[in-house]
């Protein structure tokens, strides 16, 4: 394995009494996707200041390249940022723009307007350069603004929430463009957001963060299939998060007793303890429904709540005797079969491999 | 699209415009009629000539004054602009907001107390035997003369505008953008580089509009230059006040007054349509 391009050791960043970042440790490798994801105030936007010199860490060590960059000031370094308000200078043109970084850098005068129109072909906005930044669409600015980061041509590229301004089939074109770029450049994209499905769409591994901390660092899919902890498996959503105490166990397996039944899961040896407490999800699109009881280990009768449609696919919202809430997604088609109504009863089941256990507490 | 005419909206401006006709429209109406009436034996009488304005813009001392009060009013305006800069700045990016709410507010207060008695304290200061000679003195430098000076002008104009242009600036600076600033350093730019690149550019419109206003206190002021400016080169406003004094020549003074309206008129549309040039194709 090559040496991390990023490397964060023990560090924390205090804003007065506010822990933005406790305690973080994470690598960032050459060429890669990595995607920053957690709810507003988790510390990701903060991390990725830090990547760019706006915020120095309280402690700990931040490298790049190998280099401590802890008191290294942002005009010092190459690690050009994508800013959530894109933060397009209003007073120059989409050119003018592109080519600040350039002009930063003593770059002469033709070589420079050579690069930036070379940029701004690529991101296909060749015939605005000359616009004025204020008359341009949010799309259009969001190239500009990619176009005046990657100009500098940078090891690795900064991103802030750079799509949360734009229309949802902009966002979709945007993710594209992103990608191929990210590929045909091969280098690091750090990608801060929000937004699961963008991270997903994305990102080779994702970090999640809560309170400062990182909740989980994996690939999309083991983050969306094998979540480590309760916050985790909340945040991603569309799970079906179940607590108990287990009551048997066999070679594989345990039996965990809950508010809403027994049930079966798959657990690792270290969590086969009865008596002990343990918590498991269920990815609600691993749950099966029928109106007739199923013969199956895993199975509890539920009241239909609704049903929440995005496209094709179906997520319902039910509600077992004891009052906790499952969630079942499914294709629209199939759900027409089984013709259900607010208030309707019907069975989900599912196989012990499919119950993921949480890691403790 | 043909606007309806809109008889509530209508009753409420009204008594705007009435103000503006009775207090400012009429009076300068009447100025320009002045400006061509004649003096005979002391007294204004009725008339329709040129000779007011012919003996007026012939004259050297006139346009000696009209050229000086442009002069020392600009000179004036680059100092309050330069001197005001760097405190507008920490305010609007070093001060928290509570701090800066309460600067802006001190900034004020000076316009509580009379401007004619901040001029005179100036007399204390600045005199021979004042408080600068007094302390410049210790160091083993001066007396200087700097009452009735060009100097004493500039420093009773700043007592005017400054607090003004800090105001004025700082309530510009503070709208910028710092992400803009923050980008500018991400893009290599150093700290000090980005008031140049950034910070300016941004303000431009608010920068201008302060130094115009600057501009136009100085320019149509008479206390500074009379009482610390010692009048001995008179700016326009002291012309206005001495051609009216000897022989009751108020159309001659209407003369000067409306030249110093054009003149502002000029500047201020000038700078205006500076003010709000922008960059690149629409």
């Amino acid at each position: 394995m090559t040496e991390p391009l990023v490397t964060f050791r023990n560090v924390k960043k205090h804003f007065g009494d506010f822990v933005a970042v406790r305690e973080m440790d994470l690598d960032i490798h050459t060429g890669e996707f990595l995607a920053i994801m957690g709810s507003s105030g988790c510390g990701k936007t903060t991390t990725l200041r830090m990547l760019a010199g706006l915020e120095a860490p309280t402690s700990g060590e931040i490298r790049i390249g190998g280099d401590l960059m802890n008191d290294v000031k942002p005009h010092e370094r190459d690690t050009p940022l994508v800013w959530q308000s894109l933060a397009l200078f209003p007073f120059l043109s989409a050119r003018e723009n592109v080519e600040f970084g350039l002009k930063m850098r003593g770059v002469d005068k033709d070589e420079r307007k050579r690069r930036a129109l070379e940029w701004l072909d690529r991101m296909e906005i060749g015939e605005f350069a000359d616009r004025n930044i204020t008359t341009l669409s949010g799309g259009q600015k969001q190239r500009v603004a990619l176009a005046r980061s990657l100009v500098m041509e940078p090891q690795m590229l900064l991103l802030d929430e750079p799509l949360s301004a734009l229309d949802a089939n902009l966002v979709i074109r945007m993710q594209a463009v992103l990608t191929r770029l990210q590929k045909e450049l091969g280098i690091t994209f750090v990608y801060v957001t929000h937004s699961q499905s963008e991270a997903f769409a994305m990102a080779d591994r994702v970090v999640i963060m809560s309170q400062g901390e990182i909740a989980q660092v994996g690939s999309p899919k083991d983050i969306y299939r094998s979540p480590a902890n309760r916050f985790v498996a909340e945040f991603v959503g569309r799970n079906n998060i179940l607590g108990g105490t287990v009551i048997s166990q066999s070679s594989e397996t345990v039996s965990v007793s809950t508010t809403s039944g027994d049930f079966t899961a798959v657990a690792p040896a270290d969590q086969r303890t009865t008596g002990s407490d343990l918590t498991f999800s269920v990815s609600a699109d691993l749950v099966s429904v029928s109106i007739d009881q199923p013969d199956a280990l895993n199975k509890v009768q539920c009241n239909v709540i609704s049903e929440e449609f995005i496209g094709s696919v179906v997520t319902l919202f039910l509600e077992s005797a004891d009052g906790h809430e499952f969630k079942v997604q499914m294709q629209e088609r199939d759900l027409i079969e089984l013709d259900l109504r607010s208030g309707s009863q019907i069975w989900l089941s599912w196989l012990p491999e499919n119950a993921h256990v949480l890691d403790g507490d | 699209m043909k606007r309806k005419f809109d008889l509530y909206a209508m009753t409420w401006r009204l008594p705007i415009i009435f103000w503006q006709a009775l207090f400012f429209v009429g009076p300068l109406l009447f100025m320009i009629a002045i400006s061509f009436f004649v003096v005979k034996n002391y007294r204004m009488t009725e008339a329709f000539e040129f000779v007011n304005w012919q003996k007026m813009l012939t004259r050297n001392y006139f346009w000696d004054s009209y050229g000086y009060t442009i002069f020392i009013a600009g000179i004036s305006t680059i100092v309050a602009m330069v001197l005001a800069f760097p405190a507008s700045f920490a305010l609007a990016f070093r001060a928290s907001d509570n701090l800066r709410r309460w600067a802006i507010f001190l900034l004020i207060i000076p316009f509580f107390t009379s401007y004619l008695v901040r001029t005179f304290s100036w007399y204390v200061i600045l005199a021979e035997s004042g408080v600068v000679n007094a302390m410049l003195g210790y160091v083993g430098l001066g007396p200087f003369k700097m009452l009735n000076t060009h100097f004493g002008t500039v420093v009773g104009y700043l007592t005017l505008t400054l607090p003004l242009v800090v105001i004025l600036q700082t309530v510009t600076m503070a709208n910028v953008d710092k992400t803009l600033i923050e980008a500018a350093r991400n893009l290599g730019c150093k700290p000090l580089a980005t008031i140049w690149r950034v910070v300016l550019p941004l303000s431009k419109t608010g920068l201008i509009v302060a130094a115009l206003f600057c501009f136009i206190l100085s320019f149509g002021d008479f206390v500074a230059p009379f009482y610390l400016g010692g009048s001995q080169e008179p700016t326009l406003p002291i012309l206005i006040l001495d051609t009216t004094k000897s022989g009751q020549q108020w159309p001659r003074a209407a003369v000067v007054a409306i030249m110093m309206m054009a003149t502002l008129f000029t500047i201020a549309f000038a700078a205006i349509a500076l003010a709000y040039r922008k960059g690149g194709a629409r």
